[in-house]
C-alpha cells in the first residue's frame, strides 16, 4: 500500500495538513519511486496557482450588488471617496482580406489593431452614487469584430458593421442600449433593472439570459436568437404584440420595406411570408453551438443559405462587396463553414459544391 | 516551494469590518469570495443567476451583522455553510427534495492557469489535467476544488460536507492520484 501512500502525503502536503514527518515520509518514497517525479512536480506547480481574477466583471457584480443593498434601505459607503471606472474593449478581433498582391495571411486569432472606440462629442463626466464615468457608444467597422463589459457586468460581443450606444446606462442607470448591426449579449440579471436594447424595428426586453440580435439594416430579415432564458420582443410598428421566446428558439421579422422595395425592382410574383416567425436555432449535426451565434467564435456559418443572403455577410466579415451578374447564382443555396480562410480560400471552397465564377477588383467581389 | 496560505487576510478583512465598519475591506471580501461562492451555489441550485442573488443575500446579512462579526471564529467556513443552507433551502422551494447528496453536485472550477514565466507544461498536457479533474467523481472533483480554490482545510471541508475527515483525506488522494497519472500517461517519454 506503500504506493497509494504517497498520494495522501502529496495531498496532506500540498494542502499544508503535512507534519514534518510526513514531509520527509514524502521525500523518501518519491526517491525511491521516481516515475512520477516530474508529474508531481508540475502539479505542485500547477496547485500554487491562481487563475487571474476578472477584475472588471468582479467590480461590476459588486455594484449590482451594493444596488441590492440600496434597494433594502442598506448603503454601506455612505463616506467613500469619488471612484473612476473606465471602460474598454477588451478583445478586438481583425481578418484580414487576400489582396491579390500581398501574400501576408494571418490565421491567429488576435490582432491588435485599430482602437475601435469612438466617443461621443461631449466627453463630460457623469457622477452617479459616487462614481465617475464616461459615457460611451462603440462602432465596428466591416471585417472586425470586438467584445466589451457594459458597467453592470453584460457582456457585449458586437459582429463586424455594427454599432452599440449605450451612453444611456451613464446617465439615468436604466438598462437601455441602442444597437444597429449584430450583437451577442450576456446579460447580468437584475430583476430590478430589465436590460432592453432597441433596435429600428424591434425592443427586445430582458432580465439576465445570453442571446444573439440580429439588426442590420440592408438584411431581408431581424433576427433575435435566445441562446438561455427568456426575452420579451415588441415589434415598433405592432405595439400591441408581445413575443416570448423560450432558449433555442429565434424570432424572424421580414423588414417589409426591404421586401417591398425588391418587389417593385423585380416584379416578382410573391408567395405570402408571414411578416414574423418564431423558428428553432439551427445547428450542424454534432454541434452544440448554434449557426446563428458561431460568429462569436469566429466562425462564419451558413445552412441552406441563399447566396445573395450569405454573400452580405460575407461581406461584412471580409469587409468587400458583392455584385451578382446573374440572378440564377444568387439563389443558390449553400451550406457549410468558416474559420480562417481568407477570402479567396472561401470563394474557392463554395466555387467546388456549387456553379459559379468569380472575379475581386479591389475589395469588389464579382459573381458571374 | 512555498506552501499556498488559507487567505490569511480574511481575518484583516473581518475585523476592519466588525471594529471599522470599512466597506472597502467589505468590498474586498466580496471580490475574494464570491466567484468561488456561486460556483459552489450552482453546483447545488443549478442556476448561475440564482446562485449570484444567493450569495448576494449572505454578503448582505454579513453586513447587517458586521457588529457581531468577530465573534466568529472562522468567517470563510461560516460564509460557505451560509450559502450551503440558502442553497439547500432554495433547492427545497423549487424541488421538494430534502436532501441533495453532494456526489450530485458537479462543480465548475477555475482553468488552470500556468505563470508565464514559470511555464512547465504544454498545452497537451494542461488539457490532459483539465479533463482528468472533470472526469472525476463529483465528490472527489468538489472536495479537490475546495482544497485547491478555496484553501479550505480537510477539518473546514469535512465540517461544511458534513463528512468525516478520512473521508475528505481518502478523495484528496484519489483525485491526485488520478490527475498526475493522466499528466504522465500523456506525457512521459521513454527513458
Amino acid at each position: 500500500m506503500s504506493r497509494d501512500k504517497i498520494w495522501h502525503l502529496f495531498a496532506r502536503k500540498l494542502t499544508g495538513e503535512a507534519s514534518n514527518e510526513e514531509l520527509n515520509e514524502f521525500e523518501l518514497l518519491i526517491k525511491e519511486d521516481s516515475s512520477f517525479y516530474y508529474e508531481l512536480q508540475a502539479i505542485i506547480q500547477l496547485w500554487e496557482q491562481d487563475e487571474p481574477k476578472d477584475q472588471e466583471y468582479l467590480e461590476a457584480t459588486y455594484l449590482l450588488h451594493l444596488e441590492r443593498m440600496k434597494e433594502q434601505g442598506i448603503e454601506p459607503g455612505k463616506n467613500v471617496e469619488t471612484e473612476e471606472i473606465e471602460i474598454r474593449p477588451f478583445t478586438i478581433f481583425t481578418r484580414q482580406r487576400n489582396k491579390i498582391f500581398a501574400g501576408v495571411l494571418l490565421s491567429g486569432i488576435v490582432v491588435i489593431a485599430s482602437v475601435l472606440l469612438y466617443k461621443k462629442k461631449e466627453d463630460k463626466p457623469i457622477t452617479i452614487n459616487n462614481l465617475v464615468v464616461p459615457k460611451n457608444e462603440v462602432v465596428t467597422k466591416n471585417g472586425s469584430n470586438t467584445q466589451l463589459k457594459l458597467p453592470d457586468g453584460t457582456l457585449v460581443w458586437l459582429n463586424a458593421g455594427s454599432k452599440l450606444d449605450y451612453s444611456r446606462i451613464y446617465e439615468t442607470g436604466i438598462r437601455e442600449v441602442y444597437l444597429t448591426g449584430e450583437a451577442f449579449f450576456d446579460v447580468v440579471k437584475n430583476p430590478a433593472r430589465p436590460f432592453i436594447i432597441h433596435t429600428s424595428t424591434i425592443d427586445v426586453k430582458v432580465l439576465g439570459t445570453a442571446f444573439n440580435v440580429k439588426a442590420y439594416p440592408d438584411d431581408k430579415t431581424v433576427e433575435t436568437s435566445l441562446v438561455r432564458g427568456s426575452v420579451e420582443i415588441r415589434v415598433k410598428n405592432r405595439p400591441s404584440e408581445k413575443y416570448l421566446l423560450k432558449p433555442n428558439q429565434k424570432l424572424v421579422l421580414v423588414n417589409e420595406n426591404l421586401i417591398e422595395k425588391t418587389i417593385k425592382e423585380q416584379r416578382i410574383n410573391t408567395v405570402t411570408v408571414p411578416v414574423i416567425t418564431i423558428k428553432k436555432l439551427t445547428y450542424f449535426n454534432g454541434e452544440s453551438n448554434a449557426v446563428e451565434t458561431a460568429w462569436i467564435q469566429n466562425k462564419l456559418e451558413f445552412k441552406d443559405e441563399p447566396f445573395a443572403d450569405l454573400a452580405k455577410r460575407l461581406g461584412r466579415w471580409y469587409d468587400v462587396t458583392f455584385e451578382f451578374r446573374n440572378s440564377y447564382s444568387e439563389e443558390i443555396r449553400l451550406t457549410g463553414s468558416f474559420e480562417n480562410e481568407t477570402l479567396v480560400q472561401s470563394l474557392e471552397a463554395l466555387k467546388i459544391a456549387t456553379n459559379f465564377n468569380y472575379k475581386i477588383e479591389t475589395d469588389k467581389v464579382i459573381i458571374y | 516551494m512555498e506552501k499556498k496560505a488559507p487567505y490569511k487576510n480574511i481575518n484583516d478583512l473581518q475585523r476592519r469590518i466588525a471594529v471599522y465598519e470599512d466597506e472597502a475591506a467589505y468590498k474586498e471580501l466580496f471580490i475574494q469570495l464570491f466567484t468561488s461562492l456561486t460556483r459552489f451555489s450552482t453546483g447545488i441550485v443549478q442556476s448561475k443567476e440564482t446562485a449570484e442573488e444567493i450569495v448576494s443575500d449572505v454578503f448582505i446579512k454579513i453586513w447587517n451583522d458586521r457588529a457581531r462579526l468577530n465573534e466568529i471564529d472562522d468567517l470563510q467556513l461560516y460564509i460557505y455553510v451560509a450559502v450551503k443552507n440558502n442553497s439547500l433551502r432554495k433547492l427545497k422551494q423549487v424541488n421538494k427534495k430534502s436532501t441533495l447528496s453532494i456526489d450530485a453536485m458537479n462543480i465548475e472550477m477555475d482553468s488552470l492557469y500556468q505563470n508565464p514565466e514559470e511555464k512547465i507544461l504544454s498545452n497537451e498536457s494542461l488539457k490532459d489535467i483539465d479533463s482528468a479533474i472533470n472526469s472525476l467523481p463529483h465528490r472527489a472533483k468538489l472536495i479537490f476544488k475546495l482544497a485547491k480554490e478555496d484553501r479550505m482545510k480537510y477539518k473546514e471541508i469535512a465540517s461544511l460536507l458534513n463528512i468525516s475527515v478520512k473521508t475528505v483525506d481518502h478523495q484528496l488522494a484519489i483525485a491526485l492520484k488520478k490527475i498526475t497519472s493522466a499528466l504522465g500517461i500523456g506525457s512521459r517519454k521513454k527513458s
